[in-house]
């Protein structure tokens, strides 16, 4: 556990009488990408919520880079850059407003940034980019003070192949500087394409861990994933449908 | 590294003013009202004198900044989730309500410089110098009454749409009850409701602040009130305020 730059230990969370996590741990070193994967409503993004601090669990503990979440915040969030389902910016802000902003509430300079940023146009409101843009702009806000973690929730959801190929390459970027990365998805594709290691979490509770290659070895002989397997060859989206089960959630 | 208040805050302002600024067809609003009704009490100077005029031109644009300028940008930055993306950086959360409440105070000022310009060029209303500096306190006090009212209704409700159509039932009430309470015309009954109303007190404390040498134990009582109606409202706004929708 020592050079974990995310650990999480028995986590609970719970709304009113739904326990929406239940004694979740695992941890997140660096240069991996963690993928946290689960159908609707299984409790992904409660976990990400009280990693963030945004959520005050019942029970548990989370460091990040050594920080506790609740007991020393401010040094936590300052390690962590965190990227929500929604972009969440202010819409009547330019980028390049919304850069300093940013910049400003971190304690950094925007110009490299801004740099960064390529074609994307500075002037332009946030709310005028296309999908794949607002993805860009929001995964460089979330790591404008290059975080030793970065969280994200569901990055690439609505986007087009092209943009998720783009993102999916600055994800791996995050992590070839050393850093760790936490993504909540709920394509298969992604999880096998960017993820080192995998948790299926259903009715908050981790079902299993793995690399996405360890999982389908592991499962491979599995009466109940063999059963749900369409094609003969047994894929990590068969593992997961056969771990959560066939019901559509809402 | 764990940024300086400070810098944070320059940010957090910097940011809702260019909001501000963007918005600034519904900050006219909010500010033409009151200069309407300004004008268009022009003639009946004589018949209700300058402080009422003044007096409730300025209680309505107070009540504009806190029930639809306050409480509607905090609604709406709630719903779309960018309170959240805030409080995932090393700051105190407070700062973000600090920098929105000092923007709304900033509508304050300009309204009041506003009312009195209005009052002196399309009304030829003058006060005392005195009457004046204690007119924006005493604003800067009613403005504290109408925000909180503001952070009391976004405490007790999260959806902006329900956040919008209360505001604006309640701006409603308060102008009519507290207008026509205040003048006799719905019954004594009414009219005690409205002179102890966020509305009455309000607009006693400003009206009396205009005219110093008037200023009494009810204008006191009425001072009184209103921080008692800022402090509940608040405490209140404070605790069940929830910082997203879900």
């Amino acid at each position: 556990m020592g050079n974990s730059i995310l650990t999480v230990s028995g986590l609970n969370v719970r709304y009113g009488h739904l326990q929406a996590v239940q004694d979740v741990s695992f941890e997140v070193k660096p240069y991996e990408i963690f993928g946290l994967l689960g159908p609707n409503g299984a409790g992904k993004t409660s976990t990400l919520s009280a990693i963030e601090g945004l959520l005050q669990p019942q029970s548990g503990q989370v460091k990040i880079a050594g920080y506790d979440i609740w007991q020393q915040p401010l040094y936590a969030k300052a390690n962590m850059g965190v990227q929500l389902q929604h972009t969440s910016f202010q819409p009547e802000l330019t980028v390049e407003e919304i850069i300093n902003l940013y910049a400003g509430l971190y304690g950094v300079d925007p110009t490299l940034s801004l740099e960064q940023l390529g074609e994307i146009p500075l002037r332009k409101k946030i709310s005028e980019l296309s999908g794949g843009q607002q993805q860009r702009v929001s995964l460089l806000i979330t790591t404008i003070h290059h975080p030793k973690l970065v969280l994200l929730d569901e990055p690439t959801t609505g986007l087009d192949p092209q943009s998720r190929r783009v993102l999916w390459e600055k994800i791996e970027a995050i992590r070839e500087r050393g850093n760790g990365v936490v993504l909540t998805t709920h394509s298969m594709e992604e999880a096998e394409a960017v993820c080192d290691r995998l948790a299926i979490i259903d009715h908050g509770r981790i079902l299993t861990i793995d690399t996405p290659e360890g999982l389908i070895e592991k499962y491979r002989e599995d009466p109940e994933v063999i059963g749900v397997s369409r094609k003969g060859k047994i894929t990590l989206e068969d593992v997961f449908i056969a771990l959560t089960g066939r019901a559509i959630r809402n | 590294m764990i940024p300086s208040s400070t810098n944070v805050f320059k940010a957090l302002f910097k940011a809702d003013l260019l909001v501000q600024w963007r918005n600034r067809r519904a900050v006219f609003m909010v500010l033409l009202i009151p200069v309407f009704i300004l004008f268009c009490w022009k003639n009946a100077l004589a018949k209700i004198g300058p402080y009422y005029i003044l007096s409730t031109c300025l209680t309505i644009g107070l009540i504009s900044i806190g029930l639809m300028g306050y409480s509607a940008t905090v609604s709406r930055d709630r719903d779309k989730g960018i309170f959240q993306r805030l409080r995932v950086a090393p700051f105190n959360p407070g700062l973000i309500m600090t920098s929105k409440l000092l923007v709304q105070l900033m509508m304050i000022f300009v309204l009041t410089i506003l009312i009195f310009l209005g009052g002196y060029y399309l009304d030829g209303i003058t006060i005392s110098a005195q009457g004046y500096a204690i007119t924006f306190i005493t604003a800067l006090i009613s403005g504290a009454v109408y925000l909180s009212l503001g952070q009391l209704i976004t405490g007790l409700i999260t959806n902006p749409e329900s956040v919008n159509g209360a505001t604006r039932m309640i701006y409603f009430v308060f102008v009519m009850v507290g207008m026509l309470g205040e003048l006799g015309t719905l019954g004594d009954k009414f009219r005690k409701v409205s002179l102890w109303s966020p509305y009455g007190t309000v607009k006693a404390i400003i009206s009396t602040g205009m005219q110093p040498g008037h200023w009494d134990t009810t204008s006191t009582q009425a001072l009184m009130l209103c921080l008692l109606y800022a402090a509940v409202f608040t405490i209140i706004g404070v605790r069940k305020f929830r910082w997203a929708v879900k």
